[in-house]
């Protein structure tokens, strides 16, 4: 995986998952503790309502036991002993309701004290016999223990209720903790979001960019690969066609140099060609077929040796030298079996500008 | 349609240099080796122009060139040949036969240019 972008949108997806994923965190942990605050709230509602129970049994054991006390009306004591029964069952779930919290339990537990002070009490009430209700009553009109439970009780929920409201304000914040957190994750997300898009986007610009830039590179290329391919072919063409005018010069001199052979060996006569030196440098084919020498017996050989000028050497140093004709000269020529033959010996010099540089000697056969 | 071009020479090599160099320019070739195969070939596709050899085996290029405008007066032939005249042997006797005479050492463009020149001319 190279491609640097992808690398960045991957990582920004990460990003995005660990955000959603910080977020739902934060969010279950505050719907947990919402649900626990939640039952904190109910069990603090019930205790209230137990508190708010005690107090009224309270009230109403007292109320009863004032009753019977005028009246000593048996029906009397029986509602005392309900309300006593009725208090006694909200001391108990209260107590049940304040166990995880020891200050509270504490007091409810005083509550528990004091009611069974009033309990004691009424049953004291309710045993003793007529005469002696009045020095009982006198006795416990000097008793606090009523007014200190109900006071206890009015505190109790006094704090609950102050503890409601604390953690109604708490509530709050965390509601208002978990609105912000999971907004502020869906606006990271959407920016992150929007930046995988825009990645995304460039890149295919990019890529787009660099797909038109290659076909431009590949489209120059072939630009430049047919303005090659033809300047090779023109060169091509042009090497094709030295090649045939070199051929056709080769031919041309060929051709000429064999014609030029083909008039020499055609000639029956003898033909010489000698230097200036007298010297034999070529002949054609009469010489060999009438002499009886071979040509490589005859190159480089001095031209007297094998014919002879009846009138003597001077004649032919004399045309080499001043470059004129010698015609149609009586002359010897020496056969390589030691015969000899009469010619008619014929030279004509060879010319190169201005200057002799050789002959030609054609020997023409006697008939007579 | 290109220009058709009848070659005559009795000699392979050439036919073959100037059938590749000619057809590389763009004519029709047709090559024969002897005068009777250029008339046939006239007879059948008149050429447009005829570039023919002096000696030929069975026949004289001059005679089959005169054989070739009676047939077909106006065509234009070049006489290529190793056989060296002189200039007033090509003036008084080559020049009211041939419409050009070169030698076989001629270099091959100025043959074309003489071949494209007769051929504009039509002469």
């Amino acid at each position: 995986m190279k491609d640097p972008t992808i690398k960045r949108v991957l990582a920004l997806f990460a990003l995005v998952t660990v955000v959603l994923v910080a977020v739902a965190a934060h969010a279950v942990r505050q719907l947990n503790r919402t649900a626990t605050a939640s039952d904190w709230v109910n069990r603090t509602h019930a205790l209230i309502n137990e508190l708010e129970g005690i107090a009224a049994a309270t009230q109403s054991a007292e109320g009863s036991l004032r009753v019977y006390a005028l009246t000593r009306d048996p029906r009397d004591l029986a509602a005392v002993r309900r309300s006593q029964v009725r208090l006694a069952d909200h001391l108990e779930v209260a107590g049940a309701l304040a166990r995880d919290q020891a200050a509270t339990a504490a007091q409810v537990a005083r509550l528990a004290t004091l009611a069974e002070t009033r309990n004691a009490f009424a049953r004291e009430l309710g045993a003793a016999p007529p005469e002696s209700l009045a020095a009982l009553l006198a006795a416990d009109a000097a008793s606090t223990a009523v007014e200190e439970l109900l006071r206890l009780v009015e505190r109790l929920v006094t704090e609950q209720m102050d503890l409601l409201a604390a953690r109604d304000q708490e509530s709050f914040l965390q509601a208002q903790t978990t609105r912000w957190t999971i907004g502020l994750g869906v606006a990271v997300n959407f920016l992150l979001l929007a930046a995988g898009a825009w990645l995304i986007r460039d890149d295919i610009l990019m890529r787009r960019r660099a797909a038109a830039a290659m076909a431009t590179a590949n489209a120059q290329l072939e630009s430049r690969v047919q303005a090659r391919t033809a300047e090779l072919s023109a060169a091509n063409e042009r090497l094709n066609l030295e090649n045939l005018e070199r051929r056709w010069a080769n031919q041309a001199l060929e051709h000429q140099l064999r014609y030029n052979h083909l008039i020499i060996n055609s000639i029956t006569d003898l033909v010489f060609v000698i230097t200036k030196a007298a010297n034999i440098s070529r002949i054609n084919p009469a010489v060999e077929h009438d002499t009886g020498w071979l040509a490589k017996d005859l190159i480089n050989r001095p031209l007297p040796e094998l014919v002879r000028l009846t009138a003597g050497e001077l004649p032919l140093q004399r045309a080499l030298k001043e470059g004129h004709d010698l015609r149609d000269l009586p002359a010897i020529l020496h056969r390589n079996e030691g015969g000899e033959v009469p010619v008619r010996f014929t030279f004509y010099p060879l010319r190169d500008g201005n200057n002799v540089v050789g002959g030609v000697v054609i020997l023409n056969r006697t008939t007579a | 349609m290109s220009h058709h071009i009848l070659i005559v020479d009795d000699e392979a090599e050439i036919r073959s240099l100037l059938e590749q160099f000619l057809s590389f320019s763009g004519y029709r070739i047709t090559t024969v080796a002897t005068a009777r195969e250029a008339l046939a070939h006239a007879a059948a596709t008149p050429p447009d122009l005829v570039i023919s050899d002096l000696q030929l085996e069975e026949s004289d290029g001059l005679d089959l060139i005169a054989k070739l405008k009676a047939a077909q007066p106006g065509l234009p032939v070049i006489l290529l040949t190793s056989v060296l005249f002189d200039r007033q042997t090509v003036e008084e006797n080559l020049s009211k036969r041939v419409s050009a005479y070169l030698p076989k050492t001629t270099p091959l463009t100025q043959l074309l240019a003489e071949i494209q020149r007769l051929l504009a001319t039509g002469k």
